[in-house]
């Protein structure tokens, strides 16, 4: 027994984790780390920790992502998916002056975190209630440590509730509920009292704002009052502004008109009125109040207006002592769209204008400029007509002059941008988190090369060849610019140099591609796959399509580099150029991507009424089939072999050289099932010509309230759900395969045995079980749960396949080999000779992944909702590009780069070697030849 | 080998038996001790039996006896070339190929140049009996052969399985086809 143990020392010490080099990663991939559209009011510089000299912008976006982002390069230093169970539609974000925690609040869960790391420091989940404010308080009461400011939280509900959080634990330290009716509206303090503003309609119409002043350290309601706003007020949203964590918090609305603008200075019953000059040209679209959030700053604020043609805005002093609100200056209008935002260096109030053209900063004391830069838009921008939306801006001001101003403005493409003094130092292209569709499509000249290819391949041999030779011809006009490339292309073959994208745009691999992609803001978007992924274009589809909006857009890459877009909500399809963005929407363009000539029948499916569908293509009508799965279950989604999916081989080379040969059907949909009351999911694989469920199976205990994933692709079907076993109390995540074979025989071409073609509503004479596929599946147990499942895809299919995988609790993607996952691996015991030569293992039910096989290497892909792949012009090579939050694009290459030259071969040395031989060959020939002539003569 | 001539004596012996015999008459010198003069010698050669040629009967079975060992012998070399091919395996290497490639080319050159082969038996009287040694040594070498194609047939590389003609079988065309419809999001 000791000597047995004594023998497996060893093996502890073989490394259990053989991971790739770390110089291998990230050559062929590329991230965009987004956190999404940021909000404005959950957007700031801050300090992460008290005393630091650099600060961060932290910002909540419309992602709900919790983000730190470092002002100097825009790359994230931390990142928190928040996932609330409902769409929320108010998510907020608190910082308080010189903390080192934020506190998030979104639907019923407050949390804090640590702003340097962003740990969670505590969370708080409050029920079912939402959230509808949330701010820090800004002052001492003796008994707080001044590390950790406490936190007030306003919650809906039947009976709104306010809360005061322990800011170090979360522990509630009171809470006031408010049993009048009123519709809470939101938080403000000031420096004595916690102010909690609701509102409650009236007969006529409009809205009273009521105000209650609550004790800070108990929560006792000390006063209330109402305000008469119901003249102005029709509606929650006229309300503009409610708080500034200043001296003196404001209440500030305006009547529909955009006519007057009332304000209240809070704990106070006086409202003044001012009169709204239309000074600009157009109706008054927004308005908005800037104020400083700093509790130490001058009572300041502006007031910005803006039409759809310019922008202007007032600058208002507060008097705290007297209570009175003044008009100190206005600042100018200007046309276009801009932003403004403010900024505190000690207690005076900066405002920082940012338009399409400049960047101004503004003294909140008097109306004197304090700094202005003409803006510098980089090369590489993709602004276009964007203009700025909103943004933060830091300041720093000495004697009145401004030293450095950032800004980080949100612009209407979604690019997310720092101005420093009006240069633009980075963009995130935070629209590209929205996206609902994406697309491969290829550069025109690698597409005109394939066609002209094809045109060869389809002619008689004396024309292919002087077609052929036309071509060659007409390529010797890129002679002269090839023999200038020649240099430092050698360098960097040589080298190791990078090379530059605009060659890898022509490279004969394929690897260079667009992908289009079409977001939930309105906008098409190309990303370069040659270039790390770098944003090509970004245009508004209302721009092309003036109206429209995509909801479910379907894209479709169409020969010579255009891409056509359609979408329920679009009347015709968009048609634009993959590589410069414009659109140019000919009817004749528009192309049905449905071969329908070549077929006797063209069937449609769709989802309707809980039910799939399949009608004759172009007449919804005439309906063929319909389908509905088992009593009680509903349909939860639906996974199609693809168009384009080539298979090498249609059968499988058993170890003993006979075939099991693969049932191939181009039309296969895999259905999935769920029922919550039985919790049981099931998979229907059906015809989708004729309907005819061809493989189905059930599974029990099943969390339907989890993901299941599923995938279609050749002669096999996978999918992935999570098991939750209600008695034992077990959960587990599973993935199933299954291979379909024509006959469970070998050498037996099934029913249909030789016969070249095949119809799925008259399959064969036989029936019963016989007619149907032989199917064979096993389940692997998997350690996460999967979202998503992909298959890569190569050009003629000879490569074996990886399912793309999408790990959301890991933030990753996995390539999961198929012939690990095959459902021919012997069960309980070892593979024989030729089970063991066909590369099957023997079954083990659980299945880990492999840290080879992350294609995310170490990064984090937050968010990812679909992976498509395309194949490269190199067989076997595919591309996989990963959207939802992030985007993620790298290559991969299933059974290893075989038609590709790797990176350690060493081209030098080949050099060398070929040099060295041909020196040899120079000196020894002349010694050989005198020998010969000696051997000659000697004879 | 019984058949073949003996080889010509070599040259001491041919001194040795063929002593001068003209002796110089003035010789002072007197023969060795043991050495026999031609003429004591002679007669004791006389003594031994002189063999008779082969008669042509003779030389005709001899003949047609040779070239049956010819024939046989591709036969003998069988099992030790059976065992050298177990030995070698059914992987595909440098050595084994070679190995093959030997095989085939052993008897099929072998077939080829069967005429050469028996041309020194060929006179116009074992001709006839040559026909079936000649019958008798192509199926040695046929069996030769037979074990190159089952050695290739233990490598795998006969076409003799399905999965051999895999490649040239075409896949069923769809008559049918079936599309995703908008908005199902596949």
């Amino acid at each position: 027994m000791r000597l047995q143990e004594l023998l497996l020392l060893p093996a502890i010490l073989i490394p259990t984790v053989q991971a790739i080099f770390a110089d291998d990663a990230y050559h062929v991939d590329y991230h965009w780390a987004l956190v999404g559209q940021p909000q404005q009011h959950a957007t700031f510089f801050q300090q992460p920790f008290a005393g630091s000299k650099a600060s961060l912008i932290y910002t909540l976006s419309a992602h709900n992502v919790l983000a730190a982002i470092n002002p100097k390069d825009g790359s994230v230093v931390w990142r928190q998916l928040l996932t609330p169970s409902t769409n929320s539609s108010q998510t907020f974000l608190a910082a308080g002056e010189g903390q080192d925690t934020l506190i998030s609040a979104v639907d019923g869960q407050v949390a804090a975190w640590s702003s340097s790391d962003g740990r969670m420091v505590w969370e708080k989940q409050l029920g079912t209630s939402r959230i509808k404010d949330a701010e820090i308080i800004d002052f001492e009461d003796g008994k707080q440590a001044s590390t950790s400011k406490d936190a007030i939280v306003l919650m809906e509900g039947e009976t709104p509730t306010v809360m005061r959080l322990n800011g170090a634990t979360g522990k509630t330290k009171w809470q006031f509920a408010d049993t009048s009716g009123d519709v809470p509206f939101q938080l403000s303090s000031s420096a004595t009292s916690v102010y909690y503003i609701a509102h409650h309609g009236t007969f006529l119409g409009g809205y009273k704002i009521k105000v209650s002043s609550l004790s800070p350290v108990n929560g006792d309601k000390l006063d209330s009052y109402t305000l008469s706003s119901d003249s102005e007020v029709s509606s929650p949203e006229s309300i503009l502004f409610a708080g500034a964590n200043t001296a003196s918090p404001l209440l500030v609305w305006a009547d529909k008109a955009h006519k007057v603008l009332k304000i209240n200075i809070i704990g106070t019953k006086g409202v003044a009125s001012f009169n709204i000059e239309n000074k600009g040209s157009g109706e008054i679209e927004r308005v908005t109040v800037h104020a400083p959030s700093r509790i130490t700053s001058l009572p300041h604020f502006l007031v910005q207006y803006q039409t759809s043609l310019s922008q202007w805005a007032e600058v208002y002093h507060v008097d705290v002592n007297k209570g009175t609100i003044s008009k100190a200056y206005d600042i100018p209008n200007m046309s276009g769209n801009g932003a403004f935002s403010t900024s505190t260096v000690d207690a005076n109030v900066y405002f920082t204008r940012v338009t399409t053209e400049e960047m101004i900063i503004y003294s909140s004391a008097s109306h004197g400029i304090v700094g202005r830069w003409n803006r510098k838009v980089l090369g590489a921008s993709t602004e276009g007509d964007a203009y700025p939306l909103y943004g933060v801006t830091e300041a720093v001001v000495r004697s009145n002059t401004a030293q450095a101003v950032r800004s980080a403005i949100l612009f209407s493409n979604g690019d997310w941008s720092l101005l420093r003094n009006g240069e633009s130092l980075w963009t995130r292209p935070e629209a590209l988190a929205s996206t609902l569709s994406a697309v491969f499509t290829s550069y025109p000249e690698a597409e005109t090369l394939a066609q002209q290819l094809d045109i060869e391949g389809h002619q008689n041999v004396v024309s292919a060849f002087i077609h052929r030779l036309m071509r060659h011809i007409d390529d010797l006009r890129h002679l002269p610019t090839w023999f200038q490339s020649l240099p430092t292309n050698l360098m960097a073959s040589f080298g190791g140099a990078t090379i530059s994208p605009d060659s890898i745009k022509k490279d004969s691999f394929g690897f260079g591609k667009i992908v289009i992609l079409a977001t939930a803001r309105n906008r098409l978007i190309a990303l370069d796959t040659a270039a790390q992924g770098k944003v090509l274009w970004n245009v508004d589809v209302s721009s092309i399509a003036p109206g429209s909006k995509l909801t479910a857009p379907q894209l479709t890459s169409l020969p010579n580099g255009r891409v056509q877009i359609t979408d329920p909500r679009l009347s015709t399809p968009i048609i634009v150029n993959a590589l410069t963005g414009e659109s140019n929407n000919l009817q004749s363009d528009i192309v049905t991507t449905v071969p329908t000539g070549q077929f006797s029948t063209v069937v449609e499916y769709t989802l309707k009424d809980g039910e799939l569908q399949g009608h004759i293509f172009g007449r919804p009508d005439e309906v063929v089939w319909q389908f509905k799965p088992l009593d009680g279950e509903r349909i939860h989604g639906i996974a199609a072999r693809p168009l384009d999916d080539p298979v090498a081989s249609i059968g499988k080379v058993l170890g003993d050289r006979r075939v099991l040969y693969k049932y191939l059907n181009a039309n296969l949909v895999l259905v999935t099932g769920v029922s919550e009351i039985t919790s049981t999911a099931s998979v229907y694989l059906l015809d989708s010509v004729s309907g005819n469920v061809l493989y189905s199976a059930s599974h029990r205990d099943v969390d339907t309230t989890r993901f299941i994933a599923s995938t279609v692709s050749e002669n096999w079907l996978a999918y992935s759900f999570t098991s939750a076993s209600s008695s034992v109390g077990s959960r587990g995540h599973q993935l199933v395969i299954a291979e379909l074979f024509e006959s469970s025989l070998p050498n037996d071409r099934g029913p249909l045995a030789a016969s070249g073609n095949f119809s799925s509503t008259d399959p064969s004479s036989t029936v019963g079980d016989i007619s149907k596929p032989y199917a064979k599946s096993q389940t692997y147990h998997i350690p996460e749960e999967i979202s998503h499942m992909s298959v890569t895809h190569t050009k003629q299919g000879i490569s074996s396949r990886q399912i793309l995988a999408v790990l959301p609790q890991s933030h990753a993607v996995v390539g999961i080999p198929r012939q690990i996952v095959d459902p021919r691996r012997p069960i309980g015991r070892d593979p024989t000779a030729s089970e063991a030569s066909e590369g099957l293992m023997k079954y083990a039910p659980n299945l880990e992944f492999d840290p080879k096989w992350y294609l995310n290497h170490k990064r984090e892909v937050f968010g990812i909702k679909n992976v498509i792949t395309t194949p490269s012009s190199l067989e076997s090579t595919s591309l996989v590009f990963a959207y939802g939050l992030d985007v993620f694009g790298t290559r991969v290459a299933p059974s290893f780069t075989f038609d590709i030259l790797g990176k350690d071969f060493n081209k030098p040395q080949m050099l060398l070697t070929v040099a060295a031989l041909g020196v040899g060959v120079l000196v020894v020939a002349p010694l050989v030849k005198r020998k010969q002539i000696n051997a000659r003569w000697t004879t | 080998m019984m058949t073949a001539l003996p080889p010509p004596p070599p040259q001491w012996v041919l001194d040795l038996a063929a002593t001068p015999t003209t002796k110089p008459k003035i010789s002072s010198i007197p023969d060795p001790p043991g050495f026999t003069t031609a003429k004591q010698q002679r007669g004791a050669s006389a003594k031994t039996p002189q063999r008779k040629p082969p008669t042509q009967e003779e030389m005709e079975t001899l003949k047609v006896k040779k070239a049956w060992e010819v024939a046989i012998a591709p036969a003998k070399q069988l099992p030790m070339n059976a065992i050298g091919m177990y030995m070698s395996g059914s992987s595909l290497q440098i050595f084994s190929i070679m190995m093959v490639f030997m095989l085939f080319k052993t008897p099929i050159t072998a077939v080829l140049n069967i005429q050469r082969t028996f041309l020194p038996f060929e006179t116009p009287n074992t001709s006839g009996r040559l026909i079936q040694v000649k019958l008798v040594f192509l199926a040695t070498n046929c069996a030769a052969l037979a074990l190159g194609i089952w050695k290739v047939n233990q490598m795998g590389l006969l076409p003799t399985t399905r999965s051999d003609w895999l490649a040239w079988e075409e896949p069923r065309t769809n008559l049918e086809l079936a599309v995703p419809g908008l908005g199902i999001g596949i």
